[in-house]
């Protein structure tokens, strides 16, 4: 009786484990990829996964076969020797057949990762805290990209949408079918750019650049994160890749250079207090809120408030405050953002800073003055 | 002590398996000094081997 009700036991517990995995559709393996390189990183993967399981399952047979068919309650006695050279040669030479087995396809594979000779699309990624950088070598098109998930679902205030975590306003766009050779590095500390799908993560570390290739054999779009613990919002730098055939790509090419030299022109134009305050919303969420908070609040000690501060509602500090947004202040997190946005971010986003949360100075920051602040340097 | 026999020696340290009675015998030897020789020299083929042998696969691929 007692027997039956434990094997129903487990048989129900193996039926709810069944159920479960069933429904979640959770995968436990490492993904296949859409690459030639993640194909055969795969296939590696599930090759070494079988001898593995079939050594194994030797070793544990030979083990338990010998605890029970030697124990001592059948009257067996143990043999009382030091060594035997034989065995010992066997146990050593067999496992170095079975590692070198494994590393001749091994090391094909890491010699065609490491090949980034030949390539037809060059990209630097430069890691931020905490965003990526992209800049296509030889097109002069560069721009961030920044996490674009709403700071509510964050919080826990709204339902969070299935890429959360994992969108981007501006994803990295490569067409299929080339090779892309990525650079990558770092401007402040170590990150790791991650593409799963693509089976490329690489170190990116400030003053080196490491490099590593992909080509794409499918159209879609491919999400990786930072892999490299980088500081407060380490999660909060995702990587999309949109993949797009060659045409589509020259569309986007185009397209892209056209934003940002209408976001050029664009500075040249008269703006107004409201035109600036809702661009320098934006601005602010996508690259001051993740220290100095939506509310302007700050954490104190590590990123000082700016609602009510002296530098952004004193008129005499004005300057000042413009000077830190565009040069930065070394030794903090505190980056130089006039080499990363255009000069009509940079005069939106300090005008709402020095109006926004009761800081009502009315001053109105003309992209034309960060331009001259700019080449003054 | 022939230099065959210390060559034999060091290889079987190299792979971790040797025979009490090897063991014994190789004690009995009256200076340490050609074991460690031949180890280093030993050490040095096993790097140069392991460089060469990279070489040549990035060469053939």
């Amino acid at each position: 009786m007692k027997e039956r009700s434990c094997s129903s036991a487990v048989l129900i517990i193996l039926a709810a484990l069944w159920s479960v995995s069933a429904q979640a559709d959770w995968a436990l393996n490492m993904t296949e990829g859409v690459t030639e390189v993640s194909r055969s990183i795969y296939s590696l993967h599930m090759q070494i996964f079988w001898i593995c399981v079939v050594i194994a399952i030797a070793v544990f047979s030979v083990m338990f076969w010998s605890i029970i068919h030697h124990r001592k309650s059948v009257g067996a006695k143990a043999e009382q020797f030091h060594e035997n050279t034989t065995v010992e040669l066997i146990w050593t030479i067999v496992p170095v057949l079975i590692l070198v087995a494994m590393a001749v396809p091994a090391t094909t594979t890491l010699i065609e990762m490491y090949d980034t000779s030949d390539s037809d699309v060059d990209i630097q990624v430069t890691g931020y805290q905490w965003k990526w950088q992209y800049q296509y070598l030889g097109e002069d098109l560069s721009f961030f990209s920044n996490l674009s998930t709403n700071p509510d679902e964050i919080n826990n205030k709204v339902e969070k949408n299935k890429n959360y975590l994992l969108e981007v306003d501006e994803p990295l766009v490569v067409p299929i079918g080339k090779k892309i050779r990525f650079l990558v590095t770092s401007n402040d500390v170590i990150h790791s750019w991650w593409v799963p799908a693509f089976a490329v993560k690489r170190d990116a570390i400030p003053g080196f650049i490491n490099e590593s290739w992909t080509r794409i054999d499918e159209v879609g779009t491919y999400r990786g994160q930072c892999a490299e613990l980088c500081g407060k919002d380490h999660g909060f730098m995702p990587i999309v890749v949109q993949a797009v055939t060659d045409e589509d790509y020259a569309l986007w090419l185009t397209e892209k250079k056209a934003s940002i030299a209408a976001e050029v022109a664009a500075a040249a134009r008269v703006w107004s207090l409201e035109e600036l305050m809702v661009r320098g919303e934006q601005v602010y969420q996508k690259n001051c809120a993740a220290c100095h908070q939506v509310g302007g609040q700050g954490i104190s000690p590590m990123f000082p408030a700016l609602k009510a501060s002296a530098i952004a509602t004193q008129a005499e500090q004005r300057d000042a405050h413009i000077k830190i947004v565009l040069e930065g202040r070394a030794g903090t997190a505190m980056q130089a953002y006039g080499a990363q946005l255009s000069a009509v971010e940079l005069a939106a986003v300090i005008t709402y800073e020095r109006n926004a949360w009761g800081n009502d100075t009315g001053d109105i920051i003309t992209p034309q003055s960060i331009q001259s602040m700019l080449k003054s340097k | 002590m022939n230099i065959w026999k210390v060559f034999k020696a060091v290889f079987s340290a190299f792979i971790g398996v040797q025979s009490e009675k090897n063991r014994l015998e190789d004690f009995q030897a009256n200076s340490p000094i050609p074991f460690i020789l031949v180890g280093i020299l030993m050490v040095l083929i096993f790097i140069f081997s392991l460089v060469y042998l990279v070489n040549f696969m990035v060469y053939l691929m």
